[in-house]
């Protein structure tokens, strides 16, 4: 029987950014089908390659034995295929019942909605997926779970064949968590095919019967669920050799230059974090995509106050309001969404790089363009920024560029904590070995850097000490050098000792 | 893509100034008296409170703002100047004073419903729109009318000083400090960088809140400037000023090149619509055309202005328009 | 009832503002005066009817006052013409709906922000309208006037018009697919193409739509007078913007019921005649008119704040 779903040699790229390298990959029918890799290893760009949403540069997809060339979003609706993201596409004004209907029904606008049975669709889809969800509830009223049962309840009605599931736990308390196993189990029963993406190897192996492991763009191999256990899925994942490209840490660390106690935000899910960074030191802030790494940095900045524990910098202590207290404060903060917050794109980069040393640059408000242009032109010489000039707008830039701008605005800023979001996402290897060495060279001038990272082996390679973070709070530090092994498994929530047996 | 933003720039002021040249050789044409120095006054003059509206409505269109109060604070200050020199006794430069710091109140009012509760700038001021024009109509009820300022005051609207008309000092003073703000502080910057992407200008750690309290504060005080300059040229003033001036003032400033999205746009742009609009409102007059028709070429002058904006940009998206379709404007 | 709480407490407001009238000024409640009242109302119920689905769509209209002024002129110079009434009861609607797709292709064909495009055309018209007509009345036949009908039952008629409209207006919003594409796309325009709802299109619609009840309305004012008063839609948008707002229709789209409008209107329609009677001057309706459409807004937004949180 030809599969449900089978890619054969997928290929994709962005730019000079080869997000899929060759994947291949078959879903059966009936199977819930794990996929598994690091932040960065393709999963995403895999989905939306199924789901229509990307076109694939090569490699062949096919739906039901048959070959399907320029899938639509449409296109892969009607084939029965449905995704469930994360973050819910639903209308937040109307009722349960009435955004399952308008997904599921196709209606002229002259239509006379029937709400008796949409509200027994509804309910009925509901309690299939055992969510005690009311279907006349406005969906603006119900919690980020609950909305991801409403979209399942969509996908469960739209009778789809091949069903998505894209960290459908991430945020479920334990009992949904179970009401949604038995809905995947369900789906299996029916024949449908589910591809299953989770970071918690446990749901892997109590839900699964296949995993296929990504890495680096490129699929490492399939194996049955009961065929393999944790420690070798860990391997497959991080897999590689660090390389020894990353500069080397030279001096000593000094004094502790950020220290944390307690610190807590309610609102953003962050609690408890208590560390120290050194003058000197790249801590390494490693953990999966929502562990809270990017909260805290945001807690840090106040972007979204803290609202418990406390923030010393050099022993005293403050209380940081507002991102531009946090600057007076000597904090920069280098955000992970480079285009939508690092760079303001349609500006110059010479604006970029003095945005945020308004004050200190241009006293009594004033402009000054000289000045201005030979600050700009000094950080492009230094950084190596590729670019026109320092007028050139920040979209005529590549990535890796951009992100040098990004830095060059908080580091005029001379401050004493550089807080990194990803400083090297989405930025091709050249630039990112120039970055990687910048990093350190600012480490080695006397800055405390903490630096959040998916990306392994810049954790390792970078990091002078490593914490991880997992469900909102630091799970584990790991003094100097640690092992990718016992980070991933600190950021996955298996103990190291029980990896090591 | 700088030297194209900044050249597309360029171009749309050069055309903006052909048209303007155009317009004036084009009345000097029909209309006899329409080239002579009086008359170029009578524009200068008539174009003061409406450049003014337009110059601080830039700034607050570069945030991606809008502030549809202003005319109707015209009109508020103008009677509460009125009121206070005829029933306050108080002497015209006081009555300004106290004025201007109406203005700035009415202001900070929209600013404060703006930033503080994070309202949209368009429904705010469309409810302060309505409240101050009832204002002014509640305390003049309607009929009150202030006349018969000291002629030193008058001379303000109505008399010359060193050549010009002495409002003309006042614009230009206001012009150049707008133009400086603009283009030559961080102030402007920051409006910029809060219309292009306002999260974006958050992380960088710009005071957003107190820098559009600013452009809307400042849209207060000189709407108030405008108000006493306006009392000062007609001799009187009424509840009915400068209704429908927040048109002239949104289309000048839209005519000048700013985009209404944000972030892009220029003083000078916006000095360029208010002279187009002038020399249209004026010209039209010596062409023997109708009052009306003017209103009805400036709106129609704004429509061509938004779509030749737009159409480019939705003609490149033509090809793929299912990939990234943008969801229609909202009211936001 | 937290759903229909905005509602209610608008009907809460207007039976309260009626209590104190019926104690402090019961000659508010005689029957003649009353009816006439409410008569004036009923175009600007129809208006602020289109304005709610305007808003709910996520955009906003202010060129109604100067299109229903438009319509108005139009429909009385075919009357005067001698046209008969059933002719153009169809050729105002249509009139109202093509400028309504005037601003709707700006809107929804160009993408532009619909306040500036509605400020442009509402001053294109009303400048348009005065150029032409120069502020002159319009006399109308007779027989147009009541329909031709007594007093008395054309006011019966144009009230239980204007109700009907309500009615089924707020039937189609909540039980027609139309209704729930206006709600659905002002909700989330983005999620409602993915729900296979063109937003564009919807928009589009909701302009025509708000056009050609316009033109329906001011027909319904031009057969109360023997005259056609071209300025007669001066400051209608604001009514409808505040009777909508005021009725619990949310700014930022997807939310609102037409009762509430209702309620709305009426509690709007009785500011001035409560100023009159409360020996208020009267020159205090718009800006209290402004300060409740702010006090509205006020509300909502300390309510969404509370919810985010």
């Amino acid at each position: 029987m030809a599969a449900l779903l089978q890619l054969t040699r997928v290929t994709k790229s962005f730019g000079a950014v080869r997000a899929l390298k060759g994947v291949s990959f078959a879903l059966e029918a009936g199977e819930v089908h794990a996929l598994l890799g690091e932040n960065g290893a393709g999963k995403s760009t895999l989905i939306k390659v199924i789901t229509g949403a990307h076109q694939p540069d090569g490699g062949q997809l096919e739906i039901g034995g048959k070959s399907v060339a320029h899938l639509t979003p449409a296109k892969a609706r009607a084939l029965g295929i449905a995704c469930i993201y994360q973050q819910p596409a639903l209308f937040p004004d109307l009722s349960v019942a009435e955004n399952i209907a308008l997904r599921l029904e196709k209606t002229s606008p002259a239509h006379r909605v029937r709400w008796a049975p949409r509200h027994a669709r509804a309910r009925e889809l509901l309690h299939r997926i055992g969510a005690e969800i009311d279907p006349a509830a406005e969906v603006r009223a119900l919690s980020m779970p609950e909305q991801q049962l409403v979209e399942i309840a969509c996908a469960l009605g739209a009778g789809a064949r091949i069903v998505i599931m894209d960290e459908p736990t991430a945020s479920l308390t334990q009992k949904e968590q179970h009401l949604l196993f038995a809905v995947v189990r369900e789906l299996r029963a029916s024949g449908t095919g589910v591809i299953y993406i989770s970071h918690r190897l446990e749901e892997i192996f109590a839900l699964a019967d296949r995993v296929t492991v990504l890495r680096d763009g490129e699929s490492v191999g399939t194996n049955r669920v009961d065929e393999i256990n944790e420690a070798s899925l860990i391997k497959m994942m991080v897999g590689r050799e660090v390389s020894s490209i990353y500069p080397p840490a030279q001096s000593a660390p000094g004094e502790i230059v950020l220290s944390l106690k307690n610190l807590g935000c309610h609102a953003s899910g962050v609690h408890g974090i208590t560390l120290d960074v050194r003058a000197g030191e790249i801590v390494g802030l490693a953990g999966l995509v929502g562990a809270g790494r990017t909260e805290l940095a945001r807690v840090l900045f106040a972007l979204t106050p803290p609202d418990a524990g406390t923030i010393s910098l050099r022993g005293q202590r403050v209380r940081i309001s507002s991102p531009q207290s946090a600057v007076a404060h000597g904090l920069a903060y280098v955000p992970e969404d480079r285009r939508r917050h690092g760079v303001i794109l349609e500006m110059p980069i010479a604006a970029n790089m003095t945005m945020a040393i308004h004050d200190a640059l241009f006293p009594g408000a004033w402009l000054r363009l000289g000045a201005e242009r030979s600050l700009s032109l000094d950080f492009i010489r230094d950084l190596a920024i590729k670019t026109a000039g320092p007028y050139a707008p920040g979209s005529s830039l590549s990535g890796g560029n951009q992100q040098k701008v990004a830095l060059a605005r908080w580091l005029a800023t001379k401050p004493r904590v550089l807080i990194l979001d990803e400083p090297t996402q989405g930025v091709d290897v050249g630039a990112k070995a120039e970055i990687h060495k910048i990093i350190r060279a600012l480490a080695r001038d006397g800055l405390a850097v903490l630096m959040i990272s998916s990306d392994l082996p810049e954790i390792l390679g970078m990091s002078d000490r490593i914490a991880v973070m997992r469900g909102g709070a630091i799970a584990s530090v790991f003094e100097g050098k640690a092992d990718a092994h016992e980070v991933m498994a600190a950021a996955l929530g298996q103990s190291a000792g029980k990896e090591a047996a | 893509m700088s030297q194209r933003i900044k050249s597309a720039l360029l171009r749309h002021e050069t055309i903006l100034l052909a048209v303007l040249l155009a317009e004036w050789f084009y009345f000097d044409s029909v209309g006899r008296r329409f080239g002579s120095l009086d008359n170029t006054f009578d524009i200068l003059r008539h174009s003061v409170e409406i450049g003014l509206l337009a110059l601080v409505m830039t700034p607050i269109i570069l945030t991606g703002g809008i502030d549809l109060s202003v005319g109707s604070l015209l009109g508020l200050c103008a009677i509460l100047f009125g009121k206070m020199w005829r029933d306050a006794h108080m002497d015209p430069a006081l009555a300004a004073v106290c004025t201007l710091g109406i203005g700035a109140l009415a202001g900070g009012m929209n600013a404060a419903l703006i930033t503080g509760l994070r309202l949209p700038p368009l429904i705010v001021t469309l409810g302060t729109y309505s409240l101050f024009r009832g204002l002014a109509e509640a305390i003049t009820r309607g009929v009150d009318t202030f006349t018969g300022f000291p002629q030193s005051f008058l001379n303000v609207g109505q008399e010359r000083l060193g050549g010009l008309p002495t409002q003309v000092w006042l614009f230009a003073a206001v012009a150049v400090g707008v133009w400086l703000l603009v283009h030559r502080t961080t102030f402007g910057r920051s409006f910029r960088a809060i219309g292009f992407a306002p999260e974006g200008a958050r992380y960088a750690g710009l005071p957003v809140e107190r820098r559009l309290a600013l452009a809307y504060v400042l849209a207060g005080v000189v709407a108030a400037l405008a108000a006493i300059i306006y009392t000062a040229r007609l001799g009187q003033a009424k509840a009915d000023a400068g209704t429908g001036y927040e048109l002239f003032a949104i289309t000048a400033v839209v005519l000048g090149g700013t985009s209404i999205f944000g972030g892009t746009g220029s003083v000078h742009g916006t000095l360029l619509g208010v002279a187009a609009i002038g020399v249209l409102n004026n010209g039209l007059v010596h062409a023997r055309q109708p009052r009306e028709v003017a209103g009805l070429l400036t709106g129609a002058l704004l429509l061509l202005a938004l779509s030749s904006g737009a159409l480019p940009k939705l003609l490149a998206n033509f090809g793929t328009p299912r990939q990234s379709p943008n969801p229609p404007p909202t009211t936001r | 009832m937290g759903r229909y709480f905005r509602e209610l407490s608008v009907a809460g407001a207007l039976a309260v503002l009626l209590l104190v009238l019926a104690v402090m000024a019961p000659a508010f409640f005689e029957p003649q005066p009353l009816l006439s009242r409410l008569t004036r109302e009923a175009p600007t119920l129809i208006v602020a009817c289109g304005m709610a689905l305007v808003i709910i769509s996520r955009q906003i209209d202010i060129s109604v006052g100067s299109l229903y002024g438009v319509c108005g002129v139009c429909a009385g110079l075919l009357a005067a013409a001698g046209w008969p009434l059933w002719a153009l009861v169809p050729l105002s609607i249509s009139l109202g709906g093509l400028l309504g797709a005037v601003n709707g292709a700006l809107v929804a064909g160009l993408r532009l922000p619909s306040i500036v495009v509605t400020l442009a055309t509402m001053v294109i018209a009303r400048e348009g309208l005065r150029w032409q007509r120069q502020g002159a009345f319009v006399n109308l036949p007779d027989g147009l006037q009541w329909f031709g009908l007594s007093q008395r039952a054309g006011q019966f008629t144009l009230i239980g018009l204007a109700l009907a409209i309500l009615a089924a207006l707020a039937w189609a919003m909540k039980n027609l697919s139309a209704g729930r594409f206006i709600h659905a796309t002002g909700s989330d325009a983005e999620a409602a193409r993915l729900a296979g709802i063109r937003p564009q299109f919807t928009t589009f619609a909701v302009f025509v739509f708000m056009g050609a009840l316009t033109g329906l309305a001011a027909l319904l004012n031009l057969v109360q007078s023997p005259q056609v008063d071209p300025k007669s839609g001066a400051g209608l948008e604001l009514k409808a913007i505040a009777a909508a707002v005021v009725g619990g229709v949310a700014v930022s789209g997807g939310r609102g019921n037409l009762w509430g409008v209702f309620a709305g209107v009426l509690l709007l329609s009785c500011i001035n005649p409560a100023l009159t009677y409360l020996h208020v001057e009267a020159y205090w309706e718009k800006a209290i008119q402004g300060a409740i459409i702010l006090l509205a807004v006020i509300a909502d937004g300390i309510r969404t704040r509370r919810q985010t949180r």
